[in-house]
């Protein structure tokens, strides 16, 4: 892979889809170079955690031949669907060239508030009130990084710590047992997909990613937020309302936490009040394994599902081989060295 | 590169006595924070100032003071550092581990030697790798974590008593150990920073990475170096917090994360680089630690120190940029 063409097409593609039709300044870029490197650099980036998965998955099957098999794809597609609609949120948050801290109390924040609104406001209220919530964190984010100008970082570490508060004061656990039956039915119920039996999460969060992209590639407003992520400056100057895309991208971003832990609720059956500590670290290293730039300006939601599913198979791989959680974690960290070694580098 | 500026007008007595330095690194707001601060828990709890309560306290906020410090430093070169957590873990557990068998000074050694082996790790992919410092120290976060717990995989190690007394004990009546060697390593830094080549480097590559560069400094250098001293900063706070607490632990550094970037954020640093203060990320981080020792002498629910905290750093850090604009307003209309 040539890293220097990709990254030379980074400017370029930061405004263009990911996944769209070809900008011409790409083709100006890639021109005097060989075809190879041209064709490598036309690939979209979420291709690349893609085709990790796939070698994963073939080194799976050479270590243990048992381990090709539609159960366990599915078992691992699983594990990294969860981890990619928590990391949702966070795509969102890193294309703005922000990032959101806040991501694991948000989780709990409204995996709680769910469970204890169903009483009052019944399931479907309660949903509701829950993914509002989220969008009402994800507003003071946005209005606090976008007018008062604070550092995304300290911003969200703030209102992660606010939430935390917030949780051990104003729920009261010991009540909060009980899973409503359509969550359980949207996530962890087996349902029959092609004849394939899997858990109802994973065609869920493939819809999710499928409408997330579109609307990140294919609206107005989708396409702004990487014009912001990339030049928020320029964006600025071109008449976009870039305060106002900020706010509403930290919304989606909290929305998309919101929905991520009523999720986890449904699926493992149980919320606590670190019941997302795990994925404040995962959350950013699904979204940069995935190919979007911690920069700004790039990056999609299919890219987030291909990094959480190469995480999800080393995890698997190393549960199978008996390594640890321990070595799980060093390959993980080994593993966002080499994906931002091969395109990290800060563009000129 | 003299930190007082030239333009300020005339000799005021301030500019002597560093205020306008202060201002410069924005460190005024938190140091009156901590002030209206430490009234206020003096009034709710006079037996602060007893000394068992003094020693505890001490205790409490020196270790998140020394890790904040750390922070500052890589925030000065315009970095963050995501695996400050894990470093502080790893060193914490390496000492534990090495006391049961060790003597003492090697102990120390090699906590330090692992905090500065994994700053400089972070250090030369940042500076010299030209890769983001936040993704970097991302990934070195769980490669750190995974090597501590592979050290110690549970609370434990050799931390003595006598070496609890060395730390965290009393050195006279009212004077706990914690508070001295704290005051020792920050005027180090403090003269590390202000008064050698090396520390006005580090601010001025964080402030003007074009200059610098142009003026035939060596800025990769530099960073390298912030981040080594950085890591070695972590290890201290690392080695008061396994002694203050007589055990090693795998996961001791995780909270110390967010609230050594709350801590720094506090403090008025600036997270592109060039600009924060030592003074003021000690007394913001003895603010953000002894919230919760407040609230419990006030009798409120201690939960109530996550929200609290928030609040603070989004009032001292945003107050000023509200003032700015309010001001920016009213000299627009005047004029």
């Amino acid at each position: 892979m040539s890293t220097p063409t990709l990254t030379s097409a980074g400017a370029a593609e930061a405004a263009g889809a990911p996944d769209g039709p070809e900008s011409p300044e790409l083709n100006t870029g890639a021109t005097g170079r060989s075809s190879f490197s041209s064709v490598v650099a036309r690939v979209p980036r979420a291709v690349w955690p893609l085709l990790a998965f796939l070698v994963l998955f073939g080194v799976g099957g050479l270590i243990r031949p048992n381990l090709v098999s539609i159960d366990s794809l599915i078992g691992t597609a699983t594990f990294a669907i969860i981890l990619a609609i928590a990391s949702f949120g966070q795509t969102v948050a890193v294309i703005q060239a922000g990032i959101d801290l806040s991501v694991p109390n948000t989780i709990g924040f409204s995996a709680l508030a769910f469970l204890t609104l169903v009483g009052p406001l019944g399931p479907g209220g309660a949903f509701v009130a829950a993914l509002l919530a989220g969008a009402l964190i994800g507003f003071l984010n946005g209005a606090v990084i976008a007018k008062l100008g604070l550092t995304p970082i300290v911003t969200t570490i703030a209102m992660n710590g606010l939430l935390f508060g917030v949780i051990l004061l104003a729920f009261n656990f010991s009540e909060l047992t009980v899973t409503p039956d359509f969550v359980i039915a949207i996530t962890s119920a087996k349902i029959s997909v092609l004849g394939l039996t899997m858990p109802a999460v994973l065609p869920l969060g493939l819809a999710l990613m499928v409408v997330l992209q579109l609307v990140l590639s294919f609206t107005g407003w989708g396409r702004s937020l990487f014009v912001v992520g990339s030049a928020a400056e320029t964006a600025r100057l071109a008449g976009l309302p870039v305060d106002r895309i900020r706010i509403t991208g930290y919304m989606l971003s909290g929305l998309l936490a919101a929905f991520a832990g009523i999720v986890i609720v449904g699926y493992y059956q149980q919320a606590s009040a670190t019941m997302g500590a795990s994925y404040l670290l995962a959350s950013v290293a699904a979204v940069v394994v995935g190919g979007a730039s911690i920069f700004g300006g790039r990056g999609s939601v299919v890219g987030t599902v291909g990094g959480a599913l190469v995480l999800g198979q080393v995890s698997t791989l190393v549960a199978v081989l008996n390594l640890g959680a321990n070595i799980q974690q060093l390959i993980y960290g080994v593993i966002i060295l080499l994906v931002i070694s091969l395109y990290g580098r800060r563009r000129a | 590169m003299s930190a007082i500026s030239p333009t300020a007008a005339g000799p005021r007595w301030w500019n002597a006595s560093g205020v306008v330095r202060l201002r410069r690194e924005g460190a005024v707001a938190p140091i009156l924070a901590f002030a209206v601060f430490f009234i206020v828990y003096v009034i709710i709890n006079p037996s602060l100032l007893t000394r068992f309560q003094l020693q505890t306290a001490a205790n409490l906020v020196v270790p998140l003071a020394l890790v904040a410090l750390a922070q500052l430093v890589i925030v000065l070169v315009g970095g963050i550092d995501i695996s400050i957590g894990a470093i502080m873990s790893l060193a914490n557990v390496v000492f534990a581990v090495q006391l049961e068998t060790m003597p003492v000074p090697v102990a120390i050694l090699l906590s330090v030697g692992t905090g500065l082996a994994c700053g400089l790790f972070n250090g030369l992919l940042v500076a010299y790798g030209g890769l983001p410092a936040i993704a970097v120290t991302l990934a070195s976060a769980f490669i750190f974590g995974s090597l501590a717990r592979e050290v110690l995989d549970a609370p434990g190690g050799g931390v003595t008593t006598e070496i609890y007394l060395a730390t965290s004990g009393e050195l006279l009546p009212y004077v706990p150990v914690s508070l001295v060697w704290l005051a020792v390593i920050a005027v180090l830094l403090w003269l590390l920073l202000q008064r050698t080549a090396l520390g006005r480097h580090i601010y001025g590559v964080g402030s003007n990475m074009e200059s610098v560069r142009a003026a035939g400094l060596n800025a990769k250098l530099t960073k390298l170096l912030a981040f080594g001293l950085a890591g070695v900063l972590t290890s201290f706070g690392a080695m008061m917090l396994a002694s203050s607490t007589v055990t090693g632990d795998p996961r001791s550094g995780d909270p110390y994360l967010l609230s050594s970037i709350a801590a720094v954020a506090l403090a008025g640093a600036v997270f592109t680089g060039g600009r924060g203060s030592i003074i003021g990320t000690i007394l913001a981080a003895c603010t953000l630690g002894l919230i919760g020792n407040l609230l419990f002498f006030a009798g409120v629910n201690s939960y109530w120190q996550y929200v609290i905290s928030a609040l603070i750093i989004v009032a001292v850090v945003g107050l000023p940029v509200v003032w700015r604009k309010v001001a920016f307003r009213v000299k627009g209309i005047r004029s």
